[in-house]
């Protein structure tokens, strides 16, 4: 039974581990050891970026900025005002003041917001440390922004080291205490969170999360999704807001050059990033004009603004708000751009036939085929109404024979539909 | 036919001479009355009523004693049987404190989403009939996103898993604010599965949520439960750092139970061969199943369940038509709604056999069966004590059978029933400190919190690693904290469980309009299960493997019916990286360190139903894995080997005999599962090593080398004999067995000395077929030279 002896004096102690190496040796060992191990996973230490050779700038030679003092400490903060006669893009900034509210609340699907003015409105955009969120990526730089009646003023609160954070935290908490809603883009999935966050960890109370949110995101995707490549801000800027950047810094770049600047504390690693931020800011201050103004839409010449306006009246009728939604409609009706023709036709017969205006949409349907013989919906709709309302089946079989005799391009399903209607059909004609 | 009752049917068994011939032991486990409490006065009348409409009018005395501790605020670590009623003593105090304060939040972890399922409609069961508003809700990997919010707001009971804790609770900590400011209780059940690497990492995401806690102003009372092992209270200790409070002294009625060691028949003294474990599993299971007598079989791989499924499935169709589900499979692989309906199936009965791996060890709820056969002996005393659980509850007799295959292992225990049943269970292990592991925690808790200098975190001073990190570029100081500064998620790095998280899905295609996803494999078991050409079986069904597709991880596969199954061949090499220790043993150099080992799945062999005749090899090509663990070394000069009268190749073959037989014994040595470590032989370098060809055994240069390059001389290397922690990082074993070098190699030339057989066997060196004929003979030559036979 030596084994059973053995295994005795193995295991029982477990808890107290005998004779432990010497500690320094064994971290030799394990730098040693590590080292193999990471230089086989080359993206664990990314080495500092090149370009920014040479004598070191300060951060105030690149940003015009002053160091700002409260109860909790230090950080760096850039004051700026642009004055409403400046443009940005295709935009004026006196743009701002005449913001409709009651749109931005229906944009935002936040009733609240149409109580207040467009000065309560505090415009934000952050650079963090990350992008995938979690309690260990901060927010180094905040963007903020408020039109004041004369200007739209910016504000960016920059941590220039991670003891910076709690005092910029505490100073955007103050602000906020002083605006009523917040805009931001993307900012319900991201900053919103991620700041929120922030404040639980510095032990701040949270003034963001309480406060009514208009999300540029949702809306443009939903209004201007149907001709942009993407959803990113960049984007919308250069396609609908005619305004292009010059040598802008690519999102993905801003964590390290934040890394490398904690290190190097050469201010040109991060001027890049204060003026992607500014414009950030800007940017979402006319986008949210060129959005609300979609929605006080008038007839325009561009084919293109009717797609915009087809989804306009989609959101329109989300909110409830059908009076308004069938204006959009009964206009886009006789656009030029078929697509949203038709489209416009569907839904708005689809309203009436809804609310029982049968002549309303019979007059839609009729039009519809009338330059198009094959439209399936409304040769559907128009032969259901022939045979369930008005008992005319003849002419309900005329519309769905000439469907089915000229509709090469019927979908299995579609012919099986229209097939069946057929049969039925002649067995009451027959009849 | 009339059907026997179990008690009629062992009796039967004791007076069946042929039977009775293989026994080896058989003992009877008499039953225990138990020891009944009333309900503390404290608990809710609310809740003893329902319990009572359960039939529960008074508790067990472990549960009472659990109880008052908890609700003392002591940390308690419970260790009864199955079906003590362990998980009622954290549910009432539980509900019952949230019942007094709404706001108090509780965290139950369990190893596998299964048994949180599970607890999480116990839980429900029970709120459902106190009527009152507390939610429960499982949170994991498949809680849709939607639901997340309102669970880490509302969820009073939250029941997850550690790996979920580690990459998904602990790091976003913040939006639990909540649960954590209100954390009372903690709840840790299936204690013992966290031993070695997976307990390891889990004492470091337990030091990560205490540390969240303390940032929250919370304490929670730790409440583990555990099977039977040997150093339940140590563990709990270990794992949660902190001393608690040990409750094993069960007061729940157990059925009586007989248990028997069986050995099955040598069918070939010559080659030494048993009869396989397989064979008499079938007969007794399907005697057992045919009278009626709901019966599990454990057996120790996923091929095995298939195997003895089809065997039985055929068994019982020849007879009567029975339904689909009279005998079924149930393994890790099958989609989850199988494996439920499995699981309702055994508890209504309507299941009468299920063979099974250690999948069913936990505690998913089967209802009471009556009969356990274990085919194979599980690779632990406290595993073989918790299958047997499995069968009989709380009344009548029941029955559990081990049949031992030929491996030492097994024919250790079943051949010393003495060591088996008077032998405490395994010790568990933890080596939370193990640098790596602590390295990957020390991060993703700096990335949860920033550290202060002075802060502890485990029993080291840590400031050294931090300061690493912080070299390293992912850690920033500032003000004596250092902050996470990289744009990574650290905790994504690291799986708490050796296996990779990623799955291959088998998609089965034999209707080309319609492929179905019929089961999963897990990363590393799909190379030697669904490669190209593989025969794999689900529920007994065969599908041949058409074709592996690594990169969209989806085996597609087609039904067919043919009479033989495959066995994947592979090779494994093994580099030194980093040797800790050395140390000279007479004319032997042992070491053990940090290594490389590389696998690679390059054939595989068809083997023929019921008579395992080999049919033929295939070729398969798939990329190699591989891994850094630790290991334990010993290099046998060649001049040494030169003297010896023997060819190289028989040579190579007594090494192997000897590895085989070491790799067993440090299993033993270590108590540990057999699959825990791994063994191979090469030399130091990773330039030559052994590998088994189709016909023999060849030395082969460097892992590329071609299948039938011409095999290199024993006396232009120096073969090395590694026994390697077979989890990445290694646990801590190979440390051991470098202190246990001498007696590991003296038991050796016991075991091989004193085996019976004549050239080699199972038992010993490994069955001649794999070894050859010589390897006994030469083993043992070797033993001597180094003084050890």
């Amino acid at each position: 039974m030596s084994i059973r002896r053995k295994l005795e004096r193995l295991t029982g102690e477990t808890g107290s581990r005998e004779k432990a190496p010497d500690r320094s040796q064994e971290i030799g060992a394990l730098r040693r050891r590590i080292d193999i191990i990471m230089r086989r996973r080359p993206e664990v230490a990314a080495p500092l970026r090149s370009g920014f050779d040479g004598e070191r700038v300060d951060l105030g030679d690149v940003v015009r900025g002053d160091e700002v003092e409260n109860d909790h400490g230090r950080f760096f903060l850039v004051h700026d005002e642009i004055p409403s006669s400046s443009r940005h893009g295709s935009r004026r900034i006196e743009e701002i003041s005449s913001l409709d509210m009651r749109r931005a609340a229906l944009i935002a699907n936040e009733d609240e917001i149409a109580g207040f003015h467009c000065t309560d409105g505090l415009f934000l955009d952050t650079e963090t440390t990350g992008l995938s969120g979690g309690t260990g990526t901060i927010a180094f730089l905040i963007g903020i922004g408020w039109f004041d009646g004369n200007a739209f003023v910016t504000e960016q609160l920059f941590a220039r080291d991670f003891s910076e954070e709690r005092a910029a935290l505490a100073y955007l908490s103050d602000l906020a205490r002083r605006k009523r809603f917040l805009i931001t883009f993307n900012g319900k999935s991201f900053d919103v969170g991620l700041l929120s966050s922030r404040f639980i960890m510095n032990r701040l109370p949270d003034p963001l999360s309480v406060l009514p949110h208009l999300d540029l995101l949702h809306p443009s995707r939903r209004l201007l999704g149907h001709r942009l490549e993407n959803s990113r801000l960049g984007t919308i800027e250069q396609e609908v807001l005619g305004f292009r950047r010059e040598g802008d810094i690519p999102g993905s770049e801003i964590p390290q050059r934040y890394f490398d600047w904690l290190r190097r504390r050469d201010g040109r690693l991060v001027g890049d990033i204060f003026e992607h931020n500014r414009l950030d800011v800007i940017s979402m201050a006319t986008l949210t004009v060129h959005l609300t103004g979609l929605l006080g839409y008038e007839p325009v010449r561009d084919d293109c603004l009717h797609e915009d306006a087809l989804a306009v009246a989609r959101l329109l009728l989300d909110r409830g708000c059908e009076d308004e939604a069938q204006g959009f409609l009964s206009s886009l009706f006789c656009s030029k751009n078929r697509g949203v023709a038709d489209e416009a036709g569907r839904i708005l017969s689809l309203i009436c036939k809804r609310k029982g205006n049968w002549t309303e949409s019979v007059r839609i349907w009729e039009e519809m085929i009338t330059g198009n013989a094959c439209h399936l919906f409304a040769v559907e709709e128009l032969a259901k109404w022939c045979e369930h309302r008005e008992g005319d089946f003849d002419r309900a079989l005329n519309l769905v024979q000439t469907v089915l005799e000229n509709g090469h391009y019927l979908s299995i399903t579609e012919r099986n539909s229209f097939t069946y209607r057929l049969d039925r059909l002649k067995r009451r004609v027959g009849k | 036919m009339a059907t026997l009752a179990i008690e009629e049917l062992v009796s039967r068994m004791k007076s069946n001479r042929r039977f009775m011939e293989n026994v080896t032991a058989m003992r009877e486990i008499p039953s225990n009355e138990g020891t009944f409490r009333p309900f503390p006065e404290w608990v809710r009348p609310e809740i003893a009523s329902i319990l009572g409409k359960r039939g529960i009018k008074q508790l067990y005395s472990h549960q009472v004693h659990a109880m008052e501790s908890v609700r003392e605020g002591r940390d308690v670590v419970l260790v009864t049987p199955t079906a003590s009623g362990k998980t009622l003593c954290y549910n009432l105090p539980v509900l019952q404190r949230i019942m007094e304060e709404s706001e108090t939040r509780a965290l139950y972890l369990f190893p596998t989403k299964a048994l949180a399922q599970d607890q999480m409609h116990e839980v429900h069961g029970l709120i459902g009939d106190l009527g009152v508003n507390i939610r429960t809700y499982t949170y994991d990997g498949d809680t849709p996103a939607d639901a997340r919010q309102a669970i880490r707001k509302q969820g009073h009971v939250v029941v997850t898993n550690p790996d979920m804790l580690h990459t998904g609770i602990l790091p976003h900590h913040t939006k639990w604010q909540k649960l954590f400011t209100n954390l009372r209780y903690v709840v840790i059940d299936e204690l013992h599965v966290y031993r070695g690497v997976f307990g390891s990492h889990l004492t470091n995401v337990i030091r990560r949520l205490v540390r969240i806690c303390r940032f929250y102003g919370c304490d929670p009372v730790f409440i583990c439960c555990s099977a039977t092992v040997a150093n339940p209270r140590e563990h709990a200790e270990n794992l949660l750092e902190r001393s608690v409070e040990l409750i094993d002294k069960s007061g729940a009625p157990a059925a009586s139970k007989t248990f028997i060691l069986f050995n099955p028949p040598i069918v070939n003294r010559e080659l030494g061969i048993r009869q396989s474990a397989l064979t008499p599993s079938r007969k007794i299971a399907a005697d057992l199943i045919g009278n009626d007598i709901q019966t599990i079989i454990f057996t120790t791989s996923r091929l095995n369940v298939e195997v003895l499924t089809k065997y039985l499935k055929d068994q019982f169709s020849r007879k009567k038509p029975l339904g689909d589900q009279f005998v079924t499979g149930y393994r890790g692989g099958y989609l989850p709604n199988l494996r439920r309906k499995v699981e309702q199936g055994l508890r209504n009965r309507e299941v009468m056999g299920v063979v099974s791996t250690n999948a069913l060890e936990l505690g998913v709820d089967i209802g009471d069966l009556e009969a356990c056969i274990m085919a194979g002996y599980p690779g632990s005393i406290a595993s073989t004590w918790q299958q047997a659980g499995r069968a009989g509850r709380r009344k009548g007799h029941s029955l559990a059978m081990l049949i031992s295959r030929s491996s030492p292992m097994d024919q250790f225990i079943v051949e010393n029933p003495d060591y088996f049943f008077a032998s405490s269970p395994e010790h568990c292990r933890v080596n939370p400190d193990n640098l790596l592991i602590l390295l990957h925690h020390l991060k993703s808790a700096a990335f949860e919190l920033p550290f202060e200098r002075g802060e502890k975190f485990g029993n080291e001073n840590i400031e050294e690693l931090l300061d690493y990190l912080e070299e390293k570029g992912v850690l920033h100081r500032v003000d004596d904290r250092w902050h996470w500064a990289a744009e990574s998620y650290p905790a994504d790095e690291v799986s708490l469980r050796s296996i990779n998280p990623e799955n291959v899905v088998i998609v089965d295609t034999s209707n080309a309009g319609d492929h179905q996803v019929i089961a999963e494999a897990d990363w590393d078991s799909a190379f030697t299960t669904v490669h190209d050409d593989a025969i794999y079986m689900v529920e007994s069904q065969q599908y041949h493997v058409d074709h592996l597709d690594l990169e969209r991880k989806k085996a597609y596969v087609k039904k067919v019916d043919v009479d033989y199954y495959t066995d994947a061949m592979t090779y494994t090499n093994v580099r030194v990286i980093d040797s800790f220790e050395t140390g000279r043993h007479g004319n032997l150099i042992a070491e053990h360190g940090e290594v490389q080992v590389v696998r690679k799945v390059v054939g595989y062999k068809k083997i023929k139903f019921y008579t395992s005749e080999n049919l033929g090899y295939g070729d398969v090509t798939l990329p190699e894995k591989d891994m850094h663990t630790t290991s334990y070394w010993f290099t046998i000069p060649r001049d040494l080997l030169s003297n010896l009268p023997y060819t190289q190749a028989e040579i190579i073959d007594g090494l192997a005999g000897l590895a085989y037989s070491l790799h067993h014994l440090a299993a033993i040595i270590l108590m540990a599962d057999i699959r825990d470590i791994d063994r191979s032989i090469g030399d130091k370098s990773g330039e030559w090593f052994v590998r088994h060809g189709r016909d023999k055994r060849m030395i082969i240069a460097g892992p590329h080398a071609d299948q039938d390059e011409e095999g290199v001389r024993t006396d232009s290397f120096d073969p090395t004999i590694f026994i390697f922690d077979a989890y990445p990082g290694g646990i801590g074993f190979s440390d051991l067995l470098y202190r246990e070098h001498e007696e590991l190699l003296t038991s050796a030339g016991n075991l091989i000395r004193s085996c019976p057989c004549a050239h080699g066997c199972p038992s010993c060196v490994g069955p001649i077929l794999e070894v050859g004929t010589m390897a006994k003979e030469v083993a043992l030559a070797i033993l001597r030279l180094v003084g050890r036979a």
